[in-house]
């Protein structure tokens, strides 16, 4: 009898979560991207400003002038900082693709307990404090001069694409039938060959998550670049810190070059969502 | 006699491939677990950062360690972190997780921005929260006072600051975690929760009783995902407290860091580090068995 009001108060109340939850993810985005957008007055005001007339003289200081950076070479600070992750990041992911999917091929097609236990090995990395591992790397780089250098830095970034790919794409290589692979080792096709004619072509999706989302972690990595990296290699994620240490805290540079070095992560939750959803709860069901 | 059997050769070379495959990843695995052996080493001695000379002093790095009132402060933090975490964050994560498993128009969208969080740099996320947390400017507080509840300290109290930490760290590995079940739920087979139905269980038994088991194995992935990660937590609390105030949100990882390039005491460095170590492979291997059996039954 009273069985629509019930269900029209049931929607009411989902639709009161799903704002709730909106609002909590969304409003710290929203307020980090506005302070980049204001001028300092704007920005140390109290009540805090909702509105304000914007501005892009943040972006501009740190993209064209170095902003709180000190400027050297005639490249702003900042756009190296841009320029370095990107050379660390991309090679990372590369360099992990190449060692990883072949490894992953093995590891998801093959169960042995060596097998498992190499898998698990790779897997307590991904679990272990990375200090444990690049602290004394840390030493022996400065020995060998890898410190501050991109080899030094890709190698290192390793610790994280290289568990991630391995893990996502030993999921995609099993959910392969077994069939494909045992048709083409019966057209006498060996392993080599079957690995790349026949499953790189089946997995590319799972290529797309493991690259995604390997690329997200080493972009995004903070310690690396603080243990790893001087003036050379420094990564975009320090240079955020940089604008809080130097002359007092620039706020609105500050904000500024958050958002910029968030903008591979905002691409992909917006295009990629799937290809990250995919990725990431592979292997979580079973 | 001596012709080789070409079935034979043909299987050993198919061994051999496969090791060929698998032998670049694994000299990597070699090349970490060497600084990882080296560090152990390490740990035993007296070394500094930037000097060549050391002792080896055995287990004297450990057992100053747990007389040392700053790292029991510490190790009772990182302890007290991983609770706090996972007590706040897989609660609100099932509930997230059960609010998007109902069918609805907008569920793709809410998906698409549950993900964001997890995307942004960690740095960028702690400095974020950092600025909305500032007790007499930020605007936390500042809706806060529009809700009638009083300033508060956040992360620049001693007894605020490590559950700040908490919630910063809540709103980065919630929407992972929610993922992670609601991939879970998504696969239960239907004709399960329709006997239930036809049985006229309530929503509440049917969650109890059906769901939540279901769910045991994404459960005890989420554990080994967060557990060690926030026992190894770092970014959030080096970008926003560096510890402070007075030790109140020094945690392991961050104690051995400062140790190693503020005091230069590399050696104690590493024993830390290890024992932190320690903590994170039984942990992670007691889930990752426990996890391993889920997905048998």
């Amino acid at each position: 009898m009273n069985n629509t009001p019930n269900k029209l108060l049931k929607t009411a109340l989902r639709y009161a979560a799903y704002l709730a939850l909106l609002f909590v993810i969304l409003f710290p985005l929203y307020w980090i991207l506005t302070m980049s957008l204001k001028n300092f007055k704007d920005i140390i005001a109290y009540p805090p400003r909702f509105l304000f007339t914007p501005t892009f003289d943040n972006y501009k200081q740190i993209l064209f002038n170095g902003g709180s950076f000190s400027d050297l070479q005639g490249i702003p600070e900042f756009l190296r900082y841009v320029i370095n992750s990107s050379i660390t990041t991309f090679s990372a992911v590369a360099l992990g693709l190449v060692l990883g999917l072949p490894a992953a091929y093995v590891l998801g097609r093959e169960n042995s307990k060596a097998n498992d236990r190499i898998a698990g090995n790779f897997m307590s990395y991904r679990f272990a404090p990375e200090l444990v591992v690049i602290l004394p790397l840390y030493s022996i780089y400065k020995k060998i001069g890898f410190y501050d250098t991109f080899p030094g830095m890709i190698l290192v970034h390793q610790l994280i694409t290289l568990p991630l790919i391995i893990w996502i794409m030993r999921g995609f290589f099993r959910e392969v039938p077994k069939e494909m692979e045992e048709a083409a080792s019966m057209d006498g096709a060996n392993h080599w060959v079957i690995f790349f004619r026949i499953m790189l072509p089946i997995v590319k999706s799972g290529i797309g998550s493991a690259m995604i989302i390997s690329f997200v972690f080493s972009w995004n990595n903070l310690l690396f670049g603080l243990v790893m990296s001087g003036g050379a290699t420094m990564p975009v994620t320090m240079g955020i810190l940089q604008a809080m240490t130097f002359d007092q805290i620039k706020w609105g540079e500050m904000a500024a070059s958050a958002v910029i070095s968030s903008i591979p992560g905002i691409i992909i939750a917006i295009f990629a969502q799937r290809f990250l959803v995919k990725g990431l709860t592979m292997g979580a069901v079973k | 006699m001596k012709t080789p059997n070409p079935l034979h050769h043909f299987v050993d070379n198919e061994k051999f491939i496969k090791r060929l495959m698998l032998m670049p990843a694994v000299l990597v695995l070699i090349g970490i677990m060497i600084p990882f052996l080296i560090g152990v080493a390490t740990s035993l001695t007296d070394k500094k950062l930037y000097t060549g000379n050391f002792n080896f002093i055995f287990l004297s790095n450990y057992i100053n360690n747990f007389k040392d009132p700053v790292f029991l402060t510490s190790l009772g933090n990182t302890l007290a972190y991983v609770i706090m975490a996972i007590l706040m964050q897989l609660p609100l994560a099932i509930l997230a997780a059960l609010l998007l498993d109902i069918p609805s128009r907008i569920r793709g969208f809410m998906r698409s921005v549950l993900v964001f969080p997890l995307l942004i740099p960690p740095i960028v996320s702690s400095l974020m929260w950092k600025t909305m947390m500032q007790p007499n400017s930020g605007v936390l507080n500042y809706l806060l006072s529009k809700l009638g509840i009083g300033p508060f300290p956040w992360l620049t109290s001693v007894d605020t600051a490590l559950f700040s930490l908490v919630v910063i760290d809540t709103w980065v590995y919630l929407p992972f975690i929610t993922i992670i079940l609601l991939s879970g739920l998504q696969s239960l087979p239907q004709d399960i929760l329709e006997a239930a139905q036809v049985d006229g269980a309530s929503p509440i038994r049917t969650f109890f009783a059906i769901k939540l088991r279901w769910l045991k194995s994404s459960i005890l992935l989420v554990l080994l995902f967060r557990v060690c990660d926030s026992l190894k937590a770092f970014e959030l609390i080096y970008s926003t407290t560096r510890g402070g105030p007075l030790n109140a949100s020094r945690t392991l990882n961050i104690m051995a860091y400062e140790e190693a390039f503020r005091w230069s005491s590399i050696g104690k460095a590493m024993s830390i580090l290890f024992t932190l170590w320690i903590l994170a492979y039984i942990a992670s291997t007691f889930l990752m068995r426990e996890w391993n059996k889920s997905g048998i039954e």
